[in-house]
């Protein structure tokens, strides 16, 4: 499995939607601690783990040392900042991207290259840009 | 002292009752309506209802610059962004997190927290220490490991016994703070002679953990 060069932690539906869109280009690997998450998922083709993310053995045997890209959407906030330093600080993985409910925790990973997308802050956009006329 | 209590129940109410004092300011958090009550009723000081991963809540704790931050949550995961946040956000001097899984004390400090307890990783250290060598010895370690204080019984089979301190010449590698004979503490000094039933109470480095015991444990020739 040393050919794995993209994980994805949490396997909720945008956990799958996103092992999906990224297996057509990547060696992907998804984990979850819940092996009931494992299911539609027809149309993947990558690796699963059923395992603790935040347990460092379970990362190794996934590859995360030769990874270059790791996707965190678990549905805890703290849990994917966790998971985003561990990326950082101790494997140096280039690419890490979390998922944050709360958009005012994108301060604590700021300075750490750690990319991050808010869905409050896109739900909230999305209503101003296309109907924020109508609404005001 | 500064000190914030974040989350945490029973163990909250103790470190509470310990630092509880004129000379530091407490500062209690925590996300649990019903605990804070307990807290606030028990010890007759105001705690905060509030997510001590929060931002916002630890802002109206009024936390910062704080000289230490204690987090008692059963959550690992929590406690580590609570330092986290109190430290990047708030200034916090130092902070310590309790962790449930012994595998997270190494991997929190590998992440920047200062302090880590895990009470099944100080069981499992303590009984590691105590396991390899005799029972008599006992043994506490200190700022990460790198100080150690032995405690040795000296019986009439060691080579130490009869010898004085001088003779020994352990005094380059450890330092031996005090003596117990018969319940009076002496503090020693190269002259003094070690008797059988002698508790000897030394601080070392770790490095010197195992030269000290056996210099200790030897048996007289």
């Amino acid at each position: 499995m040393s050919d794995i060069n993209c994980i994805v932690i949490g396997a909720g539906r945008l956990g799958k939607n996103m092992a999906i869109m990224l297996c057509k280009k990547n060696n992907v690997m998804l984990i979850d601690n819940d092996r009931s998450a494992f299911n539609d998922l027809d149309e993947y083709s990558g690796f699963m783990e059923v395992g603790d993310a935040l347990d460092l053995e379970v990362l190794e045997n996934c590859g995360i040392r030769d990874c270059r890209t790791v996707v965190a959407i678990t549905e805890d906030d703290n849990k994917n900042i966790m998971l985003a330093d561990i990326c950082r600080q101790i494997y140096n993985i280039k690419n890490v991207y979390i998922r944050l409910k709360d958009s005012r925790k994108e301060k604590l990973v700021a300075d750490e290259n750690v990319r991050c997308v808010c869905q409050f802050d896109l739900t909230l956009d999305h209503f101003r840009s296309h109907y924020g006329e109508e609404l005001a | 002292m500064k000190i914030v209590i974040a989350d945490g129940s029973h163990q909250a109410d103790y470190i509470i009752g310990m630092y509880n004092n004129k000379e530091n300011n407490l500062i209690v958090i925590n996300s649990d309506n019903n605990v804070c009550r307990y807290l606030s009723a028990k010890n007759g000081i105001s705690v905060l209802h509030g997510k001590p991963t929060k931002e916002s809540d630890l802002f109206d704790a009024g936390i910062e610059n704080a000289d230490l931050f204690i987090a008692l949550s059963e959550n690992d995961v929590d406690n580590y962004v609570a330092c986290k946040t109190a430290k990047k956000l708030f200034n916090v001097r130092k902070c310590i997190a309790t962790v449930i899984n012994p595998k997270n004390v190494e991997l929190f400090k590998q992440l920047g927290i200062d302090s880590v307890i895990s009470s099944t990783y100080l069981l499992a250290e303590q009984i590691k220490n105590t396991a390899n060598i005799e029972n008599l010895i006992s043994n506490l370690s200190l700022e990460d490991d790198k100080i150690n204080i032995m405690e040795f019984m000296v019986k009439s089979s060691h080579d130490v016994c009869g010898k004085s301190l001088k003779e020994i010449k352990v005094s380059d590698i450890a330092s031996v703070s005090s003596v117990i004979r018969q319940q009076q503490v002496i503090i020693p000094n190269g002259d003094t002679v070690l008797e059988e039933g002698d508790k000897v109470l030394l601080v070392t480095t770790m490095e010197h953990h195992d030269k000290i015991t056996k210099v200790f444990q030897r048996k007289k020739a």
